[in-house]
């Protein structure tokens, strides 16, 4: 069964602005989904709409089969959800807090508290579990509502910009988390952020997004051939031979555009005959920021050619 | 009915009011004002006024001739404890009920915890349902209570400064289990209605004005000795409104959605 399927889904807030914009993807179970895109492009309004917080205007949404418009409190069973607006109890402590939330879940009490100091564990929080939440600082109470997200064992996580404000090393435990329950518990984890070099770490698919349109969606490599599938190498050499389409970078380097690795021996080889010494030779791919930036520098000119 | 996970809502509702000490200062206060402070005002008035003053006669040339028997002093105890303050006792379940209301409704939405509680598997009417019935019952507690505290005040001051007993009459049963229950739930639908809109507590808890004004008025009526709230009348007003409660509260239901909430 597919996790989630979108189809042709918008909402608009206002007639003239839509704020998602005839979206269609589908996620596998056990995927950690990369939304992703800049603030306002309408990931937050995809989670709402996934999760029957806002009716759309038009398509349709469904999460493990359930329409969520139809049946939210169905949906909800199943999601673990964390938005910016989504808090918790300032006058609660931190586990108080997560064995309330708990026993919304329908969890005992007695459970919750187990569940409740696992989690608090694994996110660096058991120190504080006894700490009103008030005195949490933002990276605290950002870990906690991921703590509470995952409570009821959901088997769809919605995770809006999980590791804003988190400092490297909490954001490394968050992200080691992330990992952890879709490869261990098949859980699908839907996260929306705009950091993409974050999300390129931890994310086995994604969806590029920009003013509420879907711009691509796939694995890495898939997003590599809608751009450039080859490789770029980046070489520093005291001479440079004649005939190589080189082009200078800002550290002044040398780049040139590649195919697959198979031409780096090549070049090589054509500078040190060429009586050059290479005292630096890199190879990489295209990252997901600059695919992202391609991808929406093409749809701005694909608008202005539309006009 | 009522599920497990709406008595954790429930619970937690009451627990956070009662451990808010501005709003549980506010619950505390009004009532001690209108179960304790005014009620020994008007008990200490009758208890010391000579009769023989002109106040006293004109107060007395009010009431109705067939009210004006046996010792006078009695007689204003005995107006005072049934007809005067019951009238101030309903604003007691409307602070109560608008303060709890508003903090359970609006003040989720202000320290944005509603939306996390919308994330819940119960549904829309269920939590709505549980944050009803917890304003309710605090409610109906604060008015029980705040009752016996000025039952218990009143006998002892009459007591001591008299020497008489004169008991709580009818009125009071039907106040309780009717009028009040019935005035609460129409306080609660008030703040429930503005909640979608209302952004802070206070912009909510205004909205009881609408309420406590028409009761000032009728206060004012007993003093004037324009009216005199008969049993009956009493308990006709409680019927009609607890069928307005009702009704009022269906009709709040359908108003609302997840959307219009999160405004």
């Amino acid at each position: 069964m597919k996790a989630v399927i979108v189809n042709n889904l918008s909402k608009s807030f206002s007639p003239d602005k839509k704020a998602v914009d005839d979206m269609s993807f589908t996620l596998e179970e056990g995927e950690v989904f990369g939304f992703l895109g800049p603030n306002g492009a309408g990931k937050t309004t995809t989670v709402k709409l996934l999760n029957g917080m806002l009716s759309a205007s038009e398509g349709t949404c469904r999460v493990f089969d359930i329409d969520p418009a139809a049946n939210p409190a169905q949906v909800h069973k199943l999601s673990g959800v964390i938005t910016e607006h989504a808090q918790m109890y300032d006058n609660l402590t931190g586990i108080q807090n997560l064995v309330f939330y708990g026993s919304m879940f329908g969890i005992s009490e007695n459970n919750s508290n187990k569940r409740a100091l696992e989690l608090l564990d694994s996110l660096g929080l058991t120190d504080a579990k006894d700490q009103k939440l008030g005195a949490y600082s933002t990276g605290m109470r950002q870990r906690l509502s991921l703590a509470r997200s995952m409570i009821h064992n959901p088997k769809i996580l919605f995770l809006d910009e999980p590791t804003s404000g988190l400092d490297p090393e909490s954001s490394q435990s968050v992200n080691n988390l992330i990992r952890n329950l879709a490869k261990d518990k098949g859980t699908t984890v839907f996260l929306c952020t705009h950091q993409l070099r974050y999300a390129q770490e931890i994310c086995t698919n994604y969806g590029l997004i920009n003013e509420g349109a879907l711009l691509a969606t796939g694995d890495l490599e898939a997003l590599r051939q809608l751009i450039f599938a080859g490789m770029t190498i980046t070489i520093r050499a005291d001479r440079y031979p004649e005939g190589i389409h080189f082009r200078k970078n800002e550290n002044g380097y040398c780049e040139i555009d590649v195919q697959s690795e198979d031409e780096i021996p090549t070049i090589v080889r054509r500078i040190v005959e060429g009586g050059g010494k290479v005292y630096h030779i890199s190879a990489r791919k295209l990252s997901l920021e600059e695919i992202y930036f391609a991808l929406t520098r093409r749809r701005k000119e694909e608008k202005e050619v539309k006009r | 009915m009522i599920n497990q996970m709406q008595t954790t809502l429930i619970k937690k509702d009451l627990w956070e009011i009662t451990s808010n000490k501005r709003l549980f200062s506010v619950l505390l206060i009004v009532p001690l004002v209108f179960t304790v402070v005014m009620p020994s005002i008007f008990v200490l008035t009758i208890a010391l006024t000579p009769m023989e003053t002109n106040d006293f006669k004109s107060l007395l040339n009010l009431l109705p001739q067939s009210a004006l028997t046996g010792d006078l002093r009695h007689m204003m105890i005995g107006l005072l404890l049934n007809n005067i303050l019951p009238l101030f006792f309903l604003l007691i379940p409307i602070m109560a009920a608008s303060v709890m209301a508003a903090s359970s409704f609006v003040g989720e939405k202000e320290k944005r915890t509603l939306e996390t509680l919308l994330y819940s598997p119960l549904s829309l009417k269920q939590i709505f349902n549980a944050k009803i019935l917890a304003s309710f019952i605090l409610s109906m507690m604060v008015s029980l209570i705040s009752f016996f505290i000025m039952i218990v005040v009143v006998e002892i001051e009459i007591w001591l400064l008299m020497d008489i007993m004169i008991f709580p009459d009818i009125n009071w049963l039907i106040l309780l289990l009717l009028v009040s229950p019935a005035i609460s739930l129409i306080a609660i639908t008030l703040i429930v209605r503005g909640s979608a809109k209302a952004q802070t507590m206070e912009e909510s808890q205004q909205r009881s004005v609408f309420l406590i004004l028409p009761i000032i008025i009728l206060a004012a009526g007993q003093f004037s000795g324009l009216m005199l709230i008969s049993s009956w009348l009493l308990f006709a007003s409680g019927i009609i409104l607890t069928a307005i409660a009702i009704l009022a509260m269906r009709g709040s239901f359908g108003k609302f959605n997840y959307e219009t909430l999160l405004k």
